[in-house]
């Protein structure tokens, strides 16, 4: 066995009275592509923002590569081995596809205002932005403005930023979302390529079908709690997803999961 | 004896803060405009009313006057200065209205003269003796009395009528105006409608306090009310009449034991700072 | 040539006192509304230095670090308050700064301090270092604006979250960008001591304060040539037509004003727009 690359332990996250993340703990293992899924508001998306730093851990821990980093701020965190492709695209609307991707490539010499301040050239940069917008697909575009692109452009621009900080792990929310189903298989595919190629890679999804396709393993959270773990077609046949999924106490039909595609 | 003087003085400044601020914070709540602009109407209701009252010697006519002109003014403010930016970052509209604001104070400088306008029979002036020896202006208690009747007007307005509901329900969600058969364009200019007719209200006290009414009276007022905005927590009401009357105490105990280091201005943003560094949310947001 | 050596020291000492807000409001998107306090602070610490008999150029130094390290400071509150806070915040800032100064016999109280001693520089010599000065704040602020912090700054003023998951310690930045400004005009602040050999607390209030923000504003905010030529012509207008002195604030209020609501670009937009059309036509005009 491995030595996992990101470990939660008993992770909780409360907001006031509410309890959005119950003592959650998961791993994730050197070159694995993990799916987290779950319900809408089962807290997949706050156990992923705890894991950036987004919001603070109530209690329990996380690790990266087997340091502490949960009392980090998120830029440190980054700096660690994370990286974030958010749910929102947010391209800084100023600057070319190009540009967007050259500042992420450039984290070495935005470390601290004075290595900002001293260095001026960004010729390797630029090089190695066009290769990540290449990688995912858009290269062609690197000269345009995010602004007149559609969402499914941007997103694989977002995809190309968060891999340009080169990551040890890769966190995506959503990346999915919003796209038409010919936009989601297609990105699905070049995720599925970027975990190939070595990337490990956590997935937060609602388009089952295509976590069931790419996903070697599955962590699903409900009303903030794991309710299970491991590969995808059994953990799809567990009766508490399924009736997570299905809602209320239904226990589903055998093949009901697919229901929910 | 004196404490009890100086918490009255700074409860009728706190009225009038809150008076000024309240328009503030209802433009802030619904366009995230911080409406520097604001105290120009306040200064134009305070020269409606000296004028009114010195034509016709009804102090009630100039408060009706004032308020409906501030008002209408407020809503072209919004309508021919900030409607056509509203899409543009935060900082323009700000920018915009400090520049509204310092040119608006050079137009009453021109037109009304810089010295300033007086009453020619002053209205509410006598003293009165509450207890023990206190004695307050008839004018000061007036303003205590009429900035809580018109708040509590205004708070039942807003939740027993349905253009009120529909005006609060618009500040967490823009669409809501239309499912309340109120369109958008109304609620906000019934916003600034209101706020400014508040600040003329202010407007006219100030003068009448001060027997004074001048250019520049808006400036101090100007940059205080958004000082007390942020104190309450930008967008809330309640915060915001709280922060005013806080700060109006502040300021009296604060010229007594403070005068000697900072003047009465600095005093009201040295808080202001403080409790930012401590709550940078603002003294009474909730959040 | 006595008239024209005072104007353009003065045209010198507004560029770089506009570019030193550049830094801070145009690249990096910090506003300020109380950088006149820094000119102040820069004025006022050089002065008490020659005063005691220190050397201009050290005073000039000393008062370049004395305002950039109460810029750290006041940058640490901004770290803590953003965007409108921001803006409140840095007006409370002046405020309380003429606030202080006012109070301090040590300082001059109201009435300032005179008598400010000679440079051992002759008047061109003086005119020629101020230029030569704004020269510097113009090429540091190009170098800056093509180097990696010119982008980060670029970044950190439209999305500052976005920048963090690039992990980019925006804090940091920030207060870069606050120290590198205010020691700038913490340099200005020196120059114009100097200068005039007198200061008080009014020249350095919020007056000041947006004065400067409308140079940068009318310039175009984040551009260095715009702001400098803007900073030069509204520095030297008011000079030259008798008429405009006695309507300044009405023109800065309503060049502010107006800006903002047709070209919130500035000077700099207006070029490029035209420039874009131009270009527009004779493409068109090919076959």
């Amino acid at each position: 066995m491995t030595k996992p690359l990101l470990k939660v332990s008993d992770a909780t996250v409360r907001f006031g009275g509410l309890t959005a993340v119950d003592h959650v703990s998961f791993e994730v293992n050197e070159g694995e592509l993990l799916g987290l899924i779950g319900p809408n508001g089962a807290g997949k998306t706050t156990a992923l923002r705890a894991v950036t730093g987004v919001v603070q851990l109530s209690s329990g821990s996380v690790e990266l590569d087997g340091q502490r980093i949960d009392h980090l701020s998120i830029d440190r965190r980054i700096r660690k081995g994370l990286s974030l492709s958010q749910q929102l695209v947010k391209p800084l609307r100023d600057m070319t596809l190009l540009e967007n991707v050259v500042l992420a490539a450039g984290y070495n010499k935005t470390a601290s205002p004075l290595k900002a301040l001293v260095n001026v050239d960004d010729a390797a940069e630029r090089k190695i932005a066009q290769a990540m917008l290449d990688k995912v697909g858009i290269g062609p575009l690197a000269n345009q403005k995010p602004a007149i692109q559609p969402l499914g452009i941007l997103k694989r621009l977002e995809l190309a930023r968060a891999l340009a900080l080169q990551p040890k792990l890769f966190l995506l929310d959503e990346p999915l979302a919003g796209l038409n189903s010919k936009e989601a298989r297609d990105l699905a595919s070049t995720i599925v390529e970027l975990n190939k190629s070595g990337m490990t890679i956590v997935l937060i999804e609602h388009n089952l079908g295509e976590v069931i396709r790419v996903c070697q393993r599955l962590v699903v959270l409900d009303n903030g709690r794991k309710i299970a773990d491991g590969e995808p077609r059994g953990v799809m046949n567990n009766s508490e997803v399924r009736a997570a999924y299905l809602g209320g106490d239904v226990v589903a039909e055998k093949g009901g999961v697919h229901a929910s595609y | 004896m004196l404490y009890v003087e100086l918490i009255a003085q700074g409860l009728v400044q706190g009225c009038i803060y809150a008076a000024i601020a309240l328009g503030l914070t209802l433009v802030y709540g619904l366009l995230r405009i911080l409406h520097v602009a604001h105290a120009a109407l306040f200064t134009l209701g305070a020269y409606i009313g000296v004028l009114t009252t010195n034509a016709t010697g009804s102090l009630a006519l100039a408060f009706v006057a004032a308020m409906l002109v501030s008002g209408v003014a407020g809503v072209a403010v919004f309508r021919l200065g900030y409607q056509p930016i509203l899409n543009r970052p935060p900082f323009v509209a700000l920018i915009a209205s400090i520049g509204l604001y310092i040119a608006a104070e050079e137009i009453f400088r021109i037109v009304f003269g810089a010295s300033g306008l007086s009453f020619v029979a002053a209205p509410l002036q006598s003293q009165v003796p509450i207890f023990g020896g206190l004695q307050f202006k008839q004018a000061e208690i007036a303003v205590m009395l009429g900035t809580a009747l018109i708040i509590a007007v205004l708070a039942y307005l807003q939740n027993r009528t349905r253009i009120g509901v529909a005006c609060q329900a618009t500040v967490s969600d823009p669409q809501m105006a239309e499912s309340f058969g109120v369109s958008l364009q109304m609620v906000r200019d019934i916003n600034f409608f209101v706020g400014s007719a508040l600040a003329a209200f202010a407007g006219v006290w100030v003068g009448l306090l001060n027997n004074l009414v001048e250019p520049t009276m808006g400036s101090v007022p100007a940059y205080k009310a958004l000082a007390i905005i942020v104190l309450g927590g930008l967008g809330s009401v309640q915060g915001t009449l709280l922060a005013a009357l806080t700060l109006g105490i502040i300021e009296s105990f604060g010229t007594i034991y403070l005068g000697k280091v900072l003047d009465r201005n600095a005093i009201a943003f040295a808080f202001l700072i403080a409790v930012l560094l401590v709550r940078p949310q603002g003294m009474f947001a909730s959040k | 040539m006595g008239y024209e050596i005072t104007l353009l020291t003065t045209m010198g000492i507004s560029i770089l006192f506009a570019l030193s807000l550049n830094l801070i409001t145009g690249f990096c998107g910090q506003i300020s509304l109380g950088h006149a306090a820094f000119l102040g602070i820069g004025a006022y610490a050089s002065a008490l230095s020659t005063k005691a008999g220190a050397p201009f150029f050290l005073a000039v130094l000393f008062a370049m670090a004395f305002a950039g390290i109460i810029g750290v400071v006041v940058g640490l509150a901004s770290l803590r308050v953003r965007a409108d806070f921001l803006a409140i915040t840095t007006m409370g800032v002046g405020f309380l700064f003429v606030g202080i100064v006012r109070q301090q016999d040590a300082l001059g109280g109201e009435l300032g301090i005179s008598g400010i001693p000679d440079t051992g520089l002759s008047r061109p010599a003086f005119m020629v270092l101020t230029l030569i000065l704004a020269a510097i704040a113009a090429a540091l602020s190009i170098y800056i604006k093509r180097a990696w912090m010119g982008r980060v700054f670029a970044g950190i003023a439209e999305d500052e979250d976005t920048m963090r998951v690039l992990g980019i310690d925006a804090p940091s930045y920030k207060l870069a960008a606050f120290a590198i400004g205010t020691a700038l005009a913490g340099v200005a602040g020196a120059l114009y001591a100097h200068h005039l050999k007198f200061i008080g607390p009014e020249s350095f209030g919020f007056v000041e304060s947006i004065t400067v923000l409308s140079m940068v504003v009318v310039g175009g905010i984040g551009s260095v040539a715009g702001v400098a030529i803007a900073a030069a012509l509204l520095s030297v207008l008011p000079a030259w037509f008798q008429i405009i002195g006695d309507y300044k604030l009405l023109v800065y209020g309503g060049l502010l004003f107006l800006m903002m609501r047709f070209a919130p670009g500035g000077l700099a937009g207006i070029f490029a727009s035209a420039m874009q059309s131009r270009n527009r036509t004779t493409n068109r005009g090919k076959p």
